[in-house]
């Protein structure tokens, strides 16, 4: 199997995309820039209602693939200390409902952050004053600060120089609003984790978890830049096979909504074949044909994967071989428990 | 105990005014905006706050100004009047029309400019005069 595996892979990397091998580190550095540009989820074709839906929400959960302990396991928390484990005597009854307890926060830890499109940028005028011009060389920012108010609705406007009354930008919306209601964790200004270098170099260290987290602190899930933080990562697990990395996060339906939603999802796909994870596979041909409302002819659940590499894959020869691997693979087994049920005079 | 004035009429309920009240420390002010009564000390204290603001630009060259407009609204009703730069700071947030002081103020300051200018040119043109 697990030299199938290594042909397969081997295969995929030689013979399907030659021109992005890496040559050298620096030429890597550059086709990485190259290759991962922001996609944004744009206005014309708004995810949100199709990922809402809960039968695509289910699906979600399901490909993550939830493992308890991974879960709750420990965290980096920078200065937060971790409190001694208190052991208890509890009847039966009690341990039920602990873990239910328990299961109930994985739940809440595993909430996939929502998608949406990107927001429409803000420029509306209320006033025009040229009359003001000379009052201030500086701008004026006013905030609302009424108790009560989201800070989405909450109205902040800005007297320009020239005296014009207008509403703020996204940008300056959100500094005053970190400044003047803070969210902990976020900082006011963005940190520089997620521009340029830094950020390659997170993702190099496959610190995807870290730059997901902290994206969603600090970042709105309409905001561009998360955008672009985001659909970077993603592509960048994508193209290194790091999915192993988000499993049993929140971010993993995120990121498989992602693939499926952009019609990316054959390496992912390879990955769930070769580790012989099919129903999982096929739960992913499920949520591509609800995503890009396609139809697979046969309800067979082997079938539905061959018509899938034959239609709308895109890396066919990999998938195939790997298909063929796992296929194998499962005859052998099948043999195998046959020999063994008639070693032990039930066949 | 009901005061009362040499007519032996009642004073009247002394009025609310919303103001500035100076915080910050020397060369950096910084100021809140509160209702209070009126005629009492600057540092008494006040009888809520309603906002602040910073005439010091930040780094993107933005002076920050943050009000709480559902109080504001309910102490005018209650009928507070508002200093004078507090008038002209809700008339710049688009609240209260704008106050005509900030537009001569803002003319006298297009004035300045405009002589500086003239006098610079002036200058400019006389030194060119000396060096030929």
């Amino acid at each position: 199997m697990a030299a199938l595996r290594h042909i397969s892979r081997k295969v995929f990397t030689t013979f399907l995309k030659p021109e992005t091998r890496p040559k050298s580190e620096t030429c890597a550095i550059c086709i990485r820039l190259l290759n991962y540009s922001s996609i944004e989820y744009d206005e014309k074709h708004d995810p949100a209602q199709k990922f809402f839906n809960k039968e695509v929400q289910s699906l979600l959960k399901d490909l993550t693939r939830v493992d308890l302990s991974k879960v709750n396991r420990k965290r980096k928390l920078g200065a937060r200390r971790l409190e001694n484990p208190e052991y208890k005597f509890m009847t039966d009854e009690e341990l039920k409902q602990a873990t239910e307890e328990a299961i109930q926060k994985s739940e809440e830890l595993l909430q996939i952050p929502p998608v949406v499109s990107v927001r429409k940028p803000l420029n509306h005028v209320f006033a025009r004053d040229p009359a003001l011009q000379g009052l201030e060389e500086s701008k004026m920012v006013f905030t609302d600060i009424t108790f009560g108010i989201k800070d989405a609705e909450r109205l902040i406007v800005v007297r320009e120089i020239d005296g014009t009354l207008r509403e703020a930008e996204w940008e300056l919306k959100n500094r005053m609003n970190q400044l003047y209601f803070p969210k902990k964790g976020r900082s006011l200004k963005p940190p520089k984790m997620f521009y340029g270098e830094y950020l390659d170099n997170l993702l190099e260290r496959k610190e995807y978890e870290f730059v997901l987290d902290r994206a969603c602190i600090q970042f709105e899930p309409n905001d561009p830049d998360y955008q672009r933080v985001v659909s970077i990562t993603y592509q960048h697990i994508n193209d290194h096979d790091g999915f192993d990395y988000l499993r049993s996060t929140r971010h993993f339906g995120a990121l498989t909504f992602f693939l499926a939603w952009h019609k990316n999802i054959d390496n992912l796909l390879l990955e769930l074949i070769e580790t012989s994870h099919i129903e999982e596979a096929i739960k992913l041909l499920d949520l591509f044909s609800k995503l890009q409302a396609v139809n697979y002819e046969k309800a067979e659940d082997l079938d539905k994967i061959e018509e899938y590499i034959s239609k709308f894959s895109n890396k066919k020869a990999a998938l195939e071989l790997g298909f063929q691997a796992y296929k194998d693979l499962a005859r052998q087994r099948k043999e195998l428990e046959d020999g063994i049920k008639v070693a032990h005079g039930l066949g | 105990m009901r005061s009362f004035s040499k007519a032996g009429l009642p004073f009247p309920p002394p009025s609310k005014v919303i103001r500035f009240v100076r915080e910050g420390c020397t060369n950096r002010p910084f100021y809140h905006i509160v209702v209070a009564e009126a005629r009492s000390d600057q540092h008494d204290p006040a009888i809520e706050q309603l906002g602040t603001h910073d005439p010091i630009p930040n780094e993107y060259n933005e002076k920050l100004t943050s009000l709480n407009f559902e109080r504001i609204r309910y102490w005018l009703t209650q009928g507070a009047s508002a200093s004078r730069p507090v008038q002209e700071l809700l008339g710049l947030a688009g609240f209260f029309p704008i106050h005509p002081r900030s537009y001569m103020t803002a003319w006298r300051n297009r004035q300045k400019a405009t002589e500086a200018a003239a006098e610079s040119a002036a200058n400019v043109a006389k030194d060119a005069n000396v060096k030929s």
